[in-house]
C-alpha cells in the first residue's frame, strides 16, 4: 500500500539544528511495514535534518522547496492533491502530532484532510491492512493507555502517537542512497483554508473527568440517530460552559 | 642407490604440493581488495620484522620461542640442505650427510620442547584438534628422517631400515604440506607474506610514534559499499593476516571481554574469519569456544556476510569488543584484529543500523547536537562555576589548548578536570578552553561504526581549531588524545597533543610546581589502553606518581600489556552480557597489589572502576593526587609531614 510521510521542521532541542521529528521516524516505521518503498514529503528550504528519513526507512523523499517560515500547507495540499489524482495514489498519508520547531499548531494533518477531503484518525500505534481491500486496521492511542481498534476506508490521514513502536535504527548508507526529488511549490489548484482563525483567550472549566474511555453512567446514549447526538453533545458542551451558544 | 637418496626428492614433492596448497590460499586472497603494498620495502624489512619484532612478542612466552626457533629453524636447514642434495657430488660426501642430520637432530629437540607443551595437556588456550596432530607429523619427521640421515652418514650400512625408514618421512612430510592451505602449516608462508605485505608497517618501524600505527584510517564514505559485510570486501592483506594465525591464544588470554564471560575471544574470530574466506565448508575449530556461545547458522563464503545469524560471527560477538588492542598486543603473528573488528562494525552500523539497542542513543544525540550524552556544548564549562578558565575566544592564543571531553559533563569526571584546572593555575600554566565550541572528538561514534559521525564532528573541530592560535593542546582524555593526535591528521588537522599526565610531569620535572611528599601510602596505577598500548606512554605517569612520593606497587598486567577497564570502544553502550563485568576482574587486580588507591588517568577508567560496588581501594586520577599534594605543600612547608593514609571512601 503506497504510503506517504509527512517530515515536518523539526529542531533538535538542545542544538537548535534541523533534524527528524521522532514521531515520524516512528512514523515512516509503521509505513515500512505496509508500504515495500515508502515516501516522505516535506515543504521547506531544504532537506537538511528530513533527510535523516531515508536513513529511518524511506525510500525516497520530495522536497517541495519554500522559504523559510512560509505555512507548508497550500504546497502539501497541491502535492498531494496531484499524486491522489496520478495512476499510483497514495493509500495513505502518515504524520506526527504536531512540528517540532516551536511555533507550530498541530492542525496541519486537520487542515490537510479537510483541503483534500480525506478523513482522518489520530494516534496510531500500530497499522495493517484491512481484510476488505482499500482498507486499514489500525490501533488507537487513547488516555490511560487504553487502545481501540478502528478500521477506515483508505485513501485516509493518520496521524501517529508516541507509543507507537521505535524507529528503524538510521543507516547512513540507506540515507545516502535514498532519492530526493526536489519540486517547485505550485499551490494554485486546491483552495485551502490556511486562516484558521485567531480568538482572544477565554478561560474554560476545568472537565471532571469521571472514568476513562469507556466511560458511561447518566451520560451514555446507545445508538442515537445523528441529530439527535449532535444536540446532545451540543447541549453538554453548553451546560458545561465549555461552548457559548453562537460563539463557536 | 641408498633410502636418504630420495630425500631430496621427497622435499621437492613437498616443496610441490605445498606450492599447490598455497596456490589455493591465493587464489582467495585475490578475492578480497586490492591494498597499496610496498613490496620491495617489505621484503628489506623482513628479516628485522621476523626476528626482531615477531622475536620480542614470541619470547614473551618462552617456552613459545624455545620450542619455535628449533622445530622451525631445523625444517628449513634440513629442507634446504636436501635440496642441494640433488647435486650428485654432495650427495656422495659423508659429511653432507652428517650435516642434514645435525639439522633434523636439532629439529628433533624442537618438536620434544612442542610436545611438552600439547602432552599430556596442552594449555587451555592453545587449540586441539589439527594442531594437536601437528607435531606428532612433525616428530615422524624429524625422528625418521634424522635415522635416515645417520645411516647416510654412515655409509648406509642397513639399507632395508633406511627404506622403512624412509616411508613414514615421506607419510609425514607430505601430510605436513598438505595442511600448508588449512592446516597449521599454513601459517609460515601466510605468516612471512603477512609480514613482507603487512596493512601497518609503520607499527615495524622503531622510530615512529606508536599511535602512528594505532590510528584508525578513514572510510570512503563516497564507497559503494561502506564498511565490512563478506571476506571479499576485506581488503587482500587482511584476509591473508587471517591465514597467518598460529591459534596461540595469546590474544584470547588477553582478551577482557573473554575473560568477563562474552561471547568473544579474538583467536576464535580470527579462526572465523579465515574460515569464511574458505567458504563452503563447516569451519574445523577446536580451541575454546565463545564464551556463552551465541549460535550461528555457520554459512561462509568469500561473497556470504560474515556477522549475521545465518553467518559465521554472531553480532554479541562483534559488540563485546572494548577495542584496548591487547589481542594485537599479544599477536605473535601481528594480526591486527580491532582493524578487522572495526570494519565489520562499520558495515553493520553504516549500512544496516544495526547497532545494538543501547548504543543508537547516544549516536542519535551525536547526530542531534554533537555530544553523546545530548547535552548542550554551552554547558561544558558549567562545572567550573568559581574558577579560573579563560576562554580562547576571549584571548584569541593560548600556549596551552585544554581539552574537556565529556568528563566535563560527569560529576566524577568534573572533580578530576577541577583538580587540573587548579592546578594548572597555580603554575601559571597559560591556558584556555574551546568551551562552547569544543565538540565531541567523536571516538564513541568511530569505534561503534559511525565514520560518518565521526567525520563530520572532526572536520568541525579542525575547522573550530583553525581558527586559533596554540601551541599545544592538553587533554585529561586518552580518548580524545589519540583521536586529536593520531586520527585527525587525516582531516587535515595535525596538532602537537600532550596527556596531562605528561604534562603534570613535566611541570614537576621543571619545578614549576611544588607538591609536598604523600609519602606512605601505596598506590597502584592503571594504565588506559587509549594512553599505554595506544600511544606507548607507561612512564610519565609513574614518574610523576613517583615524585609524589608514593610506593607504587604494580599489578601482574601494567605498562603496554595492561588490562582493559572495559570502557571502551563503545563496549559499556552496547552493553553485551558476560558471566562477570571487566571492571571488577581489573579492580580484583587491584586488590591483589595491597594498594589502598588506585590511580588513574582517564575519565573511562575512572567511571569504569569507580562503578565497582562493594570495599575497595579509591580511585584517583593523577591530577586529583597531585592536586592534594601540592594544596598540603600549601598548608605545610614544602615536604614537612607525611600525608595519612586516606581510608577507602
Ligand atoms: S590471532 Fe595471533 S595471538 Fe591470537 S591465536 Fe592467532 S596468532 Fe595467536
Ligand atoms: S581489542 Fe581487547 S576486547 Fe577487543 S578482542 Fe582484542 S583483547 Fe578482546
Amino acid at each position: 500500500m503506497k504510503t506517504v510521510v509527512l517530515l515536518s521542521d523539526a529542531r533538535n532541542p538542545v542544538s537548535g539544528r534541523a533534524q527528524l521529528s521522532r514521531l515520524e521516524a516512528q512514523a515512516i516505521g509503521l509505513a515500512a511495514e505496509l508500504d515495500e518503498s515508502p515516501q516522505g514529503l516535506h515543504v521547506g528550504p531544504g532537506e537538511e535534518g528530513v533527510s535523516a528519513g531515508l536513513g529511518h526507512g524511506l525510500c525516497g523523499l520530495d522536497v517541495i522547496e519554500a522559504p523559510e517560515g512560509e505555512d507548508p500547507l497550500p504546497a502539501l495540499a497541491a502535492f498531494l492533491a496531484t499524486s491522489l489524482k496520478s495512476d499510483e495514489p497514495p493509500a495513505l498519508v502518515l504524520c506526527g502530532r504536531r512540528g517540532e520547531g516551536g511555533l507550530d499548531t498541530g492542525l496541519v494533518p486537520y487542515l490537510l484532510a479537510e483541503a483534500l477531503g480525506l478523513p482522518i484518525l489520530a494516534d496510531a500505534v500500530a497499522l495493517r491492512p484491512g481484510e476488505a481491500s482499500d482498507t486499514l486496521v489500525v490501533d488507537q492511542a487513547m488516555a490511560k493507555g487504553a487502545r481501540r481498534r478502528v478500521t477506515i476506508r483508505l485513501p485516509a490521514i493518520v496521524t501517529v502517537h508516541p507509543l507507537a513502536p521505535p524507529p528503524l535504527p538510521f543507516a547512513f548508507g540507506r540515507m545516502r542512497r535514498g532519492e530526493i526529488r526536489r519540486h517547485a511549490a505550485d499551490v494554485s489548484e486546491v483552495p485551502v483554508d490556511v486562516d484558521a482563525g485567531e480568538r482572544p483567550h477565554r478561560a474554560r472549566p476545568k472537565l471532571m473527568r469521571t472514568a476513562g474511555t469507556a466511560s458511561g453512567g447518566a451520560n451514555l446514549h446507545v445508538g442515537p440517530d445523528p441529530e439527535e447526538a449532535a444536540r446532545l453533545i451540543l447541549a453538554y458542551l453548553e451546560d458545561n460552559g465549555i461552548r457559548r451558544y453562537g460563539q463557536g | 642407490m641408498t633410502a636418504a637418496a630420495f630425500l631430496p626428492w621427497l622435499i621437492v614433492a613437498m616443496i610441490i604440493v605445498a606450492a599447490i596448497q598455497i596456490g589455493r590460499r591465493v587464489m582467495l586472497w585475490r578475492q578480497g581488495r586490492p591494498a597499496a603494498v610496498d613490496w620491495i620495502a617489505g621484503l628489506k624489512a623482513l628479516p628485522r620484522r621476523y626476528l626482531v619484532d615477531v622475536h620480542h612478542v614470541v619470547d614473551r612466552d618462552r617456552s613459545a620461542s624455545r620450542m619455535h626457533v628449533p622445530t622451525a629453524g631445523g625444517l628449513v636447514l634440513a629442507s634446504g640442505l636436501l635440496v642441494l642434495g640433488l647435486i650428485p657430488a654432495l650427495a656422495a660426501s659423508h659429511l653432507y650427510w652428517a650435516l642434514v642430520a645435525l639439522s633434523f637432530m636439532v629439529m628433533t629437540a624442537g618438536v620434544v620442547l612442542e610436545t611438552q607443551r600439547r602432552y599430556p595437556r596442552a594449555l587451555p588456550r592453545l587449540s586441539l584438534g589439527r594442531w594437536q596432530r601437528l607435531p606428532v607429523y612433525l616428530g615422524v619427521f624429524a625422528v625418521c628422517g634424522l635415522l635416515t640421515t645417520v645411516l647416510a652418514a654412515l655409509g648406509n650400512p642397513l639399507p632395508v631400515l633406511s627404506l622403512l625408514l624412509f616411508f613414514p618421512t615421506a607419510a609425514a612430510g607430505l601430510a605436513l604440506a598438505a595442511t600448508t592451505a588449512t592446516g597449521p602449516m599454513r601459517h609460515a608462508l601466510a605468516g612471512a607474506t603477512h609480514l613482507v605485505a603487512h596493512p601497518r608497517p609503520q607499527r615495524f618501524d622503531p622510530e615512529a610514534a606508536k599511535g602512528e600505527a594505532t590510528g584508525l584510517r578513514p572510510l570512503d564514505l563516497d564507497a559503494e559499499k561502506l564498511g565490512t559485510e563478506t571476506p571479499a570486501d576485506f581488503a587482500w592483506n587482511r584476509l591473508l593476516a587471517f591465514d597467518a594465525c598460529v591459534q596461540c591464544g595469546r590474544c584470547e588470554a588477553a582478551c577482557p571481554a573473554f575473560a568477563a564471560g562474552q561471547p568473544l575471544s579474538p583467536k576464535h574470530l580470527i579462526a572465523d574469519l579465515a574460515a569464511a574466506s574458505g567458504g563452503g565448508h563447516a569451519r574445523a575449530y577446536a580451541g575454546q569456544p565463545y564464551p556463552n556461545e551465541r549460535a550461528t547458522g555457520g554459512a561462509a563464503g568469500a561473497h556470504t556476510a560474515i556477522v549475521s545469524p545465518e553467518g559465521l560471527v554472531h553480532p554479541d560477538t562483534l559488540w563485546s569488543c572494548t577495542t584496548c588492542r591487547a589481542c594485537v598486543e599479544e599477536c605473535p603473528m601481528m594480526i591486527e584484529h580491532v582493524d578487522a573488528i572495526v570494519d565489520l562494525r562499520r558495515f553493520q552500523t553504516l549500512e544496516r543500523g544495526a547497532v545494538p539497542m543501547k548504543a543508537e542513543e547516544p549516536l542519535a544525540h551525536y547526530r542531534g547536537c554533537d555530544e553523546p550524552n545530548g547535552r548542550p556544548l554551552f554547558e561544558r564549562t558549567d562545572f567550573a562555576a568559581g574558577l579560573s578558565l579563560p576562554r580562547i575566544v576571549e584571548k584569541g592564543e593560548a600556549e596551552v589548548l585544554l581539552w574537556l571531553g565529556q568528563a566535563a559533563y560527569d560529576l566524577r569526571g568534573q572533580r578530576t578536570l577541577k583538580a587540573l584546572i587548579q592546578t594548572l593555575n597555580a603554575a601559571g600554566v597559560d591556558f584556555a578552553v574551546l568551551g562552547g565550541q569544543e565538540r565531541d572528538c567523536g571516538d564513541l561514534a568511530r569505534r561503534l561504526g559511525d565514520e560518518a559521525t565521526f567525520q563530520r564532528l572532526a572536520r568541525a573541530n579542525v575547522e573550530t581549531l583553525s581558527r586559533y592560535r596554540f601551541g599545544r593542546i592538553l587533554t585529561a582524555d586518552p580518548h580524545a588524545l589519540h583521536v586529536i593526535r593520531n586520527e585527525y591528521p587525516a582531516f587535515g588537522g595535525a596538532y602537537k597533543v600532550v596527556h596531562h599526565t605528561a604534562f603534570l610531569a613535566e611541570l614537576v620535572e621543571s619545578g614549576r610546581l611544588a607538591p609536598a611528599s604523600l609519602a606512605g601510602r601505596t598506590i597502584t596505577y592503571h594504565d588506559p589502553c587509549y594512553l599505554g598500548r595506544y600511544n606507548g606512554e607507561v612512564e610519565a605517569p609513574r614518574a610523576l606518581l613517583d615524585a609524589l612520593g608514593l610506593e607504587r606497587r604494580e599489578m601482574a598486567r601494567s605498562g603496554k600489556r595492561s588490562m582493559c577497564c572495559g570502557g571502551g570502544g563503545g563496549a559499556p553502550s552496547a552493553d553485551v552480557p558476560g558471566d562477570t563485568r571487566i571492571p571488577d576482574i581489573r579492580m580484583g587486580q587491584v586488590k591483589e597489589t595491597g594498594a589502598k588507591t588506585v590511580a588513574v588517568a582517564c575519565p573511562q577508567c575512572t567511571a569504569m572502576l569507580e562503578g565497582v560496588t562493594g570495599e575497595r581501594p579509591e580511585v584517583k586520577d593523577v591530577a586529583e593526587l597531585l592536586w592534594e599534594a601540592i594544596e598540603a605543600g600549601r598548608r605545610k612547608p614544602a615536604g614537612a609531614a607525611a600525608a595519612r593514609e586516606l581510608e577507602p571512601a
